[in-house]
């Protein structure tokens, strides 16, 4: 049996906020009931002060489930949008008077439904506003960038953790290889960042480089003339070479490859192409071709 | 009820597929083996003969229960875990030419993990397919025996569904085409009347703590004739077989349980199946939207095992909880891993009511009182629980702006979750 802390048992037997808001107009939707977990979170913003003035729940699934769901629902109410966006997965644990570790998932779900009833009041779907990008563990169809956020966030240091933040890894075990190297990634960022990994001592890999002849080629690629052409051809090469010209000077470069409808590509090298800064100057060049623009434009890597 | 009553063996237990509470006159044949004769019954002195004596006792009381034809058949082990590994490694070991298994995916963990660790190792695996109500068909069980199988080993009943299996059948089958046969016999022995002797089992395991003895003690029959070697290795304890000074005390209360389960069987299919059908019609007229697993025709008396759908298995057994009654589920939740049952997924329970299992097992220790009890908080405890739930929209107000809702039976609903 779980060791649940009073508050947790005093949410799930007392829920607050479970009920409907018939009029909310921020719904964020997560999970689904093969995971053995859903939640949907129903807010009513004030358009004109941007204040949650009321927050209600409906949950599928465990105890601490229904207990971060009630407990969410009443850490939002008062608050501003902006302040109910900086609430974290921790902090909703940490109303609970915390959970167990097992079920630190139901946190991240919590957080996650804010993410998306927010989505939902912008007017944008969950989905678009949220690229989990390649499916990590498909037992419970975790994607990377969930799995880097969690790692980001909480300072997880093992596959164990992982799982118990977002379930992955949980089923046939399969990506635990993929889990290792994903946190590794991350631990690279935040090192840089200047948080300690805690006991950590990475082995001594010697760097080969490989020349190829798809490298090669890569090297002396050139812009077709289907992406010259594009109307935002102009725009988006202005932009790709501001953001190359503010990159570190440690060897990372930027570089435009293709332009096809609204879809762009770029080419990272060094220090900036991997791990969270690949996906940071990624998003900058997504933004700045927005406001440019006007519409959504997709980044990616070749 | 304050749940905190349960700790001091108050409360309305139906867990009995998980233990089982120790008969008080379990513990009273027990208690002298702790102090008075507290001798080994290897030494040759008065201090070893008496406790001698009251092993051979237990070995044809629990040799009485189960049918075999002579109490040798009988090796005291520590569990039935132990017993398992004992016959699935003394089949491979004896039989150096045969390296096949055959089994099922509804089968305890101590025989599904021990094969796939036997699986990693080259021995190979061959799982008898389960239908949907957990039952499986023999003709398929035959096809997959072979002169390289070293082992079939098939429960005899199941632990969730409480599904019973044709044993003697299966056994025979294996017996006809020289395939040694072995069941993890936990869940019906104590619960139905078993004769090994009249079937082609040649390995049975069970344990004590399922039959109201303690913890800690097991049993596995080996029919005479059967090759055998032993797990452990070291004394010349069970003729050899089981090397270890034995548990006197627990040995002396496995037999007494096993005189006293015997005494109950009629008890146990006549008054506790009752309780236990009366349970089951109750749930499924109080309650929509309930499904129950398994064969019901073909079950152990005291199990009952209900999906309940668009809730939570560990959500339910919280409440229950608070007002003293204890069962257990399948869903993911309420164990460490994060998958439901292995044997829901094997019966092909499709996710969405497997999360929203729950198991109900008597004694016969419950009395009516308790299954009233029962009956007359979980119709209101599934009801608050699909209040809450957004799978469940009876009479529930809709709302104007979603943009989508959930779907219980949906894929397509993965919020990448």
């Amino acid at each position: 049996m779980w060791d649940y802390s009073d508050k947790v048992r005093d949410h799930f037997l007392h829920p607050r906020n479970a009920r409907i808001i018939e009029d909310a107009n921020a719904i964020g939707d997560v999970g689904s009931i093969i995971c053995g977990d859903a939640l949907r979170l129903m807010l009513k913003i004030n358009p004109v002060t941007n204040v949650i003035e009321d927050a209600a729940f409906q949950t599928y699934g465990c105890g601490s489930a229904i207990a971060s769901s009630s407990a969410l629902t009443e850490m939002v109410k008062g608050k501003s949008l902006q302040e109910a966006e900086k609430i974290t997965n921790q902090e909703i644990a940490d109303y609970l008077g915390g959970l167990p570790p097992e079920k630190m998932h139901c946190s991240v779900m919590g957080r996650e439904a804010l993410d998306a009833a927010i989505a939902h009041y912008h007017g944008k779907s969950y989905e678009h506003a949220h690229d989990d990008g390649e499916i990590v563990c498909h037992c419970f169809g975790v994607g990377v960038n969930k799995i880097k956020k969690v790692v980001w966030e909480n300072h997880l240091t093992t596959v164990e953790d992982v799982t118990h933040y977002t379930k992955a890894g949980g089923g046939c075990m399969s990506c635990h290889m993929r889990i290792e190297e994903i946190i590794d990634e991350v631990w690279v960022d935040l090192e840089k960042c200047g948080v300690p990994r805690p006991g950590y001592v990475p082995t001594e890999i010697p760097s080969i480089k490989i020349t190829t002849a798809s490298s090669i080629k890569e090297a002396n690629f050139a812009l077709d003339e289907g992406s010259k052409s594009s109307a935002i051809y102009e725009d988006t090469k202005a932009i790709v070479a501001e953001v190359a010209a503010g990159l570190p000077k440690d060897g990372s470069s930027l570089e435009l490859t293709a332009i096809s409808g609204d879809e762009v590509c770029v080419k990272l090298e060094g220090p900036v192409a991997n791990g969270m800064l690949k996906d940071m100057t990624l998003n900058f060049i997504a933004t700045k071709l927005k406001e440019k623009i006007g519409r959504e434009i997709k980044v990616v890597t070749r | 009820m304050d749940n905190r009553d349960m700790y001091a063996g108050k409360g309305i237990y139906l867990d009995n597929n998980a233990t089982t509470m120790i008969d008080p006159k379990v513990v009273e044949a027990m208690m002298p083996y702790f102090t008075t004769y507290f001798g080994n019954a290897s030494s040759q002195h008065g201090f070893g003969a008496p406790v001698a004596k009251a092993i051979a006792k237990a070995r044809e009381q629990v040799a009485d229960l189960i049918g075999a034809q002579y109490p040798d058949e009988i090796i005291f082990t520590s569990c039935a875990t132990e017993s398992d590994n004992t016959a699935l490694w003394t089949a491979l070991w004896t039989q150096k030419q045969k390296d096949e298994i055959v089994t099922t995916h509804l089968e305890h963990p101590a025989i599904i993990d021990t094969c796939s660790f036997l699986e990693a190792r080259g021995v190979k695996v061959k799982y008898v397919n389960a239908k949907a109500n957990g039952d499986i068909d023999n003709d398929e069980f035959a096809s997959l025996l072979t002169d390289k199988t070293a082992l079939a080993s098939l429960m005899w009943a199941n632990n969730e569904t409480g599904n019973v299996y044709d044993i003697p059948t299966l056994s025979q089958i294996a017996r006809e085409r020289g395939v040694l046969f072995h069941s993890d016999a936990v869940q019906i022995v104590g619960k139905m009347p078993i004769d090994v002797k009249n079937t082609g089992v040649n390995m049975l395991s069970f344990s004590g703590h399922k039959l109201h003895a303690p913890k800690g003690i097991g049993v596995l029959y080996v029919r005479r004739g059967t090759r055998f070697l032993p797990y452990l290795h070291g004394g010349h304890q069970e003729r050899g077989r089981r090397a270890g000074t034995e548990n006197v005390p627990y040995i002396v209360g496995l037999g007494v349980a096993c005189e006293l389960a015997k005494a109950h069987l009629d008890e146990l299919n006549t008054r506790v199946k009752k309780l236990r059908d009366k349970l089951e019609a109750g749930i499924v007229s109080q309650i929509p939207e309930v499904i129950v697993t398994g064969d019901r025709d073909n079950r152990t008396p005291n199990t009952l095992n209900v999906a309940f759908k668009y809730v939570e298995g560990e959500a339910i057994i919280l409440m229950l909880n608070e007002y003293g009654i204890a069962c257990s589920s399948g869903s993911a939740c309420s164990s460490e891993s994060l998958e439901p049952s292995h044997v829901m997924q094997a019966m092909g329970i499709p996710f969405s009511a497997a999360h929203g299992t729950i198991r109900f097992s008597l004694s016969r220790f419950t009395t009516e009182q308790e299954i009233d009890e029962t009956l007359k908080v979980l119709p209101g405890i599934i009801q608050r629980l699909r209040e809450l739930s957004p799978y469940w929209n009876l009479n529930k107000p809709k709302l104007i702006n979603a943009t989508s809702e959930f779907d219980p039976d949906g894929v397509d609903d993965i919020h990448k979750m």
